[in-house]
């Protein structure tokens, strides 16, 4: 929470909203670093199967597909999770 | 917390529905990559199978209705 006390009025008070975006913004931030670890993981553990002196361009592939698919994945499963049709 | 921030009612509604976005979105992180596991077996290719993407779709409902059976499970032994 370092921007928000450096931007904050003296005093502390700060508008509910200015905090909330604040918030929305931090909270955005950690989502994105958390999916891509858990992407980091994932395509890993499929595409560099043996790892070897350098990445190969069918590794590279694979690791472009697989981030492709798990985005991909992530829509369907919440679909599916709140479609009308349950 | 800022304690004047604490006690603003309009603050903690705005941020009730946040942490309800955020259940629903670790949820389904948790669900992607449990049915990720499961239903992608080989290298993924530049598109699902049907086979894959309904497994998905499957794999996430399946886990629905055995978290009610779970929770219905353990209550019966309380």
């Amino acid at each position: 929470m370092d921007s928000y006390s450096s931007h904050s009025p003296p005093g502390g008070s700060i508008s509910p909203e200015a905090m909330m975006d604040h918030v929305k913004a931090q909270l955005a931030q950690a989502y994105a670093e958390e999916f891509i670890e858990t992407l980091r993981g994932k395509c890993f553990e499929k595409c560099i199967t043996k790892p070897g002196s350098s990445l190969g361009g069918s590794e590279s592939s694979c690791i472009s597909r697989c981030v492709d698919r798990y985005i991909e994945a992530t829509g369907i499963i919440s679909r599916s999770l709140f479609s009308q049709q349950r | 917390m800022d304690p004047n921030a604490a006690g603003n009612p309009e603050l903690i509604q705005l941020l009730n529905e946040e942490k309800q976005r955020a259940m629903v979105n670790e949820a389904v992180a948790k669900l992607t990559s449990a049915c990720w596991d499961k239903c992608i077996t080989g290298t993924p290719g530049s598109k699902f199978s049907s086979g894959e993407s309904s497994c998905l779709s499957n794999c996430a409902l399946r886990y629905m209705d055995m978290s009610m059976l779970i929770m219905k499970r353990f209550q019966s032994m309380q």
